[in-house]
């Protein structure tokens, strides 16, 4: 699944370990999430939603 | 708490265990088994900590990250006493079963010591696993299914092979090996699983 993680991040100017702290994971989840290799659960697809005010789907992009 | 450090403790640990071992050669007239042991264990310490220093930076960053995150901290705070009364209890357990004890029922309790400190391990295992966060879960979940499957199929086909009089082994040093190969597919299935999500 890909996603706008890392452009939300970057217009917060905020670094991979500031979004963790905030998000109370470790910085290697926000990387694999930015990359691609790590889908978050829907508990914290909602965290990350919340804290960029920004709806799921606008956020995470759904590849069938 | 860092790699950097746990490399400096794991080689005071070594070269502690070492000089121990070169006093009761010397000093004290142990009898070789227990220098024997003393210097084993200050050798594997020394390897471990060489070990640890030459994994890769990201690896060695990963951890560092790892133990500085709350749940980390927390379970190398627990883990240490755990393992510290292990190594005293073994020392003796075995001190004692090397002086000769006749009674079977309290030389079995003086054998099984050892173990009784390693239970409190599953109960800070099972808060660190509670604790750290959904990908390190995942990570931790891969690498212990991993680990325990390599070991069963291991000692499954090692099985066969007594059983077939190809091998003969002692069955005391099988059994006490399976912890540590446990540990160590851990770490190798650990290592693998972390380099994925990197």
């Amino acid at each position: 699944m890909n996603n706008h993680l890392r452009e939300l991040r970057e217009r917060m100017g905020w670094s991979q370990a500031a979004l963790a702290e905030q998000l109370a994971v470790s910085r290697q989840t926000v990387n694999a999430l930015e990359t691609g290799k790590y889908d978050p659960s829907l508990p914290l697809a909602f965290r990350i939603a919340k804290l960029f005010d920004e709806p799921i789907e606008s956020i995470f992009i759904f590849e069938e | 708490m860092t790699m950097h450090r746990f490399i400096l403790i794991f080689v005071a640990i070594g070269i502690g265990a070492l000089l121990l071992a070169a006093l009761g050669h010397f000093a004290l007239h142990w009898d070789s088994t227990l220098v024997g042991t003393w210097t084993g264990i200050g050798l594997s310490y020394l390897v471990l900590g060489g070990a640890m220093r030459l994994m890769p930076r990201w690896w060695r960053e990963h951890c560092d990250d790892e133990y500085a995150r709350p749940a980390g901290r927390r379970y190398v705070r627990a883990i240490w006493p755990i393992l510290i009364s292990y190594a005293l209890i073994l020392f003796f357990s075995g001190w004692m079963i090397r002086r000769g004890i006749e009674s079977v029922p309290l030389r079995a309790l003086l054998a099984i010591l050892p173990v009784l400190p390693l239970l409190a391990l599953i109960r800070v295992a099972l808060r660190y696993f509670r604790e750290i966060d959904e990908l390190q879960r995942r990570i931790e979940a891969e690498a212990i299914g991993v680990s325990a499957l390599l070991v069963s199929m291991l000692y499954f086909g090692g099985g066969l092979l007594e059983s077939a009089k190809v091998i003969s082994l002692d069955a005391g040093a099988v059994m006490i090996w399976v912890f540590p190969l446990l540990m160590l597919f851990y770490g190798i299935a650990k290592f693998l699983a972390v380099r994925r999500y990197r």
